[in-house]
């Protein structure tokens, strides 16, 4: 199967030896940005190494845009990585690293400082782009990293742990920026424990745990999927003692507070569909004011704490 | 789906040829390792030698040069095979040193930091990188060993006169073939170091470790079971022997001191010289193959 625009993994297995790496994999992942999320050892990094044709799998086929890794030179002109090392040669300065990099990629040098030039502006690094990596900050140094994996302009990014150790601010700018790419058609797939974040800036999530995908899909359908899981839903109204009393009567409705300001209520249920319906009958049968409803636990670190359990890190 | 507007245009400009892509590792690795103004100097100390060689080039082939410092006319002849191989065995040290210097800072760095995937994630085979890396050790080596030993080659030829020339052609390939040899096995060695330790100087201890260590362990052999096999281990003797082959001098007399044994069975054959070397070469192939992966295996 060819899927020129999406990057899919049929039944894609990889063992090290006698160490699994991921098993049975199948994902078909469209445009805009993907967050891997598991902790340590769960599959993220092997997932993007087959993605980047670093490794090939043991089982099953990997198709990037249609191409696969026997057809490394198309492959690798459309896939720019961003690992997570943080060491960079003595006196170079952020302009000559990516300008190095984007020569390996055959870029001749004519077109080099020209696209250079376009990668670091895209990062915000323009200004200082002349001085030495040595003298950046640690957002800095990862914003050229960035640039670096940008700057052939590839169809499908691939940053792994992008956010680590970056202060709020930065971490915002590389989240705005990862989601602009993501808006203009990029495939854009992050691995990070920063599981709020990633959720904020998400298309698709792909969660593992030891070498399997657990779930994937949208972050709503991944929630929606998990039926047999309580659902937390916040509803605020001015009257919520006489809502929680109306609502407390369903069979899906496991659980009800009051929240801590008075003013709403946190409601778990088993049927989220189910509880909607009934909340539209009692407030129009009981008059009840209602200023607001949303899902309360609707995100990512909710449903991967559901799934994976105690094993997880997130943060 | 929040992809608003495919606006995202991806490079379609040209491409380098991928044949020569290694070169831009090389040029890279070239330009780190010479901002080091200690490895320039040594460099220019390692053309001393030469100087001195084309200064007896020179004399040996100027009768007025001889009166005017008073050697007698029965100079001695650097046209011998001889002294071409004594250059390169000279040269050929400092090459050594070379290797323990340059070779420990050209791979270690990028599996400390990290930086394989990054170079693999590119249009570049770990062949290629290899390669590329190799380039650096090549070129600073070639520098010192085979790219004067030719000069001075040619300052001989020039200052001999005419038949000079087509009678010794076959020395003009030995230093080339030679040197060309030495530099393989110190590129790879010293790249496998490079790999395998991850601290520079325990890697340059390790280089010195392998050739003296191989050294002693062949002459304890040869001595203390009266067989030359033992010398399989010691890599300066193997391309002694390789060099004399090359120079076809049959004199044991030129080598090191202990190759000046010529006790009946102490040298191995020339072939088994070449083997020794070839198995030497592939040993550090194997483990540059182990060492330089592409992938991290989450643990």
């Amino acid at each position: 199967m060819r899927a020129p625009g999406r990057i899919v993994f049929e039944d894609v297995s990889k063992f090290y030896g006698e160490v699994l790496g991921v098993n049975k994999v199948s994902l078909d992942l469209p445009p805009g940005v993907t967050s891997l999320v598991g902790p340590n050892g769960s599959g993220k990094t092997t997932l993007m190494n087959l993605m980047t044709g670093l490794i090939r799998p043991s089982r099953g086929r990997v198709t990037i845009l249609g191409l696969s890794h026997r057809d490394p030179e198309a492959l690798f002109a459309r896939v720019g990585y961003c690992t997570q090392f943080d060491s960079f040669p003595r006196r170079v300065t952020g302009r000559s690293f990516v300008e190095g990099w984007l020569q390996l990629h055959g870029a001749p040098r004519a077109h080099t400082s020209g696209l250079a030039a376009e990668a670091l502006e895209r990062v915000g690094m323009t200004e200082a782009a002349d001085r030495r990596v040595a003298g950046y900050s640690k957002g800095m140094r990862q914003r050229v990293r960035l640039a670096q994996a940008l700057s052939h302009r590839p169809e499908v990014l691939v940053l792994d742990e992008p956010l680590n150790g970056l202060d709020p601010m930065a971490r915002a700018e590389s989240l705005a920026l990862f989601q602009a790419l993501g808006r203009e058609g990029l495939h854009v797939i992050v691995s990070s424990h920063i599981l709020h974040e990633v959720d904020r800036v998400s298309d698709h999530v792909v969660l593992l745990s030891h070498g399997y995908v657990v779930a994937e899909g949208q972050i709503h359908g991944v929630r929606t999927e998990v039926t047999d899981h309580p659902m937390q839903i916040l509803v605020r109204s001015p009257q919520p003692h006489l809502l929680a009393s109306r609502l407390f009567a369903a069979p899906h409705v496991v659980e009800v507070k009051v929240h801590p300001d008075g003013n709403g209520l946190l409601v778990r249920t088993r049927d989220a569909s189910a509880f909607h319906t009934l909340l539209n009958r009692t407030v129009l049968e009981a008059g009840i004011d209602l200023e607001a409803v949303a899902p309360a636990d609707d995100d990512v670190n909710a449903v991967y704490q559901y799934l994976i359990g105690s094993e997880t890190e997130a943060v | 789906m929040t992809v608003y507007k495919r606006s995202y245009r991806p490079y379609e400009g040209l491409l380098t040829s991928e044949r020569w892509r290694f070169l831009v590792v090389a040029r890279y690795g070239l330009q780190e390792v010479l901002e080091s103004r200690l490895l320039v100097a040594f460099l220019v100390i390692c053309c001393l030698p030469f100087l001195v060689e084309a200064g007896v080039v020179y004399v040996a082939n100027t009768p007025s040069a001889r009166v005017l410092l008073g050697i007698d006319g029965d100079a001695p002849s650097p046209m011998r095979r001889e002294f071409f191989m004594g250059a390169l065995s000279f040269q050929g040290m400092l090459a050594f040193l070379l290797t323990a210097w340059v070779g420990p800072v050209l791979v270690s760095p990028d599996l400390v930091n990290g930086a394989l995937p990054l170079y693999l994630s590119r249009p570049l085979s770990r062949a290629e990188y290899v390669l590329g890396k190799a380039s650096v050790l090549a070129v600073l080596l070639s520098a010192v060993t085979w790219v004067p030993g030719l000069l001075i080659f040619s300052l001989q030829a020039g200052l001999a006169g005419e038949g000079w020339l087509g009678a010794n052609i076959r020395v003009a390939w030995a230093v080339f073939a030679g040197a060309g040899t030495w530099i393989a096995v110190l590129t790879l060695l010293g790249l496998a170091l490079s790999a395998w330790i991850k601290w520079r100087l325990v890697a340059s201890a390790a280089l010195f470790a392998v050739f003296f260590g191989g050294t002693a362990f062949g002459e304890m052999w040869r001595e203390v079971l009266r067989d030359p096999w033992g010398r399989l281990a010691n890599l300066t003797y193997l391309i002694g022997l390789v060099w004399k082959d090359l120079f076809a001098i049959a004199s044991t007399r030129p080598m090191a001191r202990e190759m000046l044994d010529d006790r009946r069975g102490a040298d191995l054959p020339v072939w088994a010289a070449w083997m020794g070397l070839a198995v030497a070469c592939g040993l550090c192939l194997l483990v540059l193959n182990r060492r330089l992966q592409a992938r991290e295996v989450a643990s």
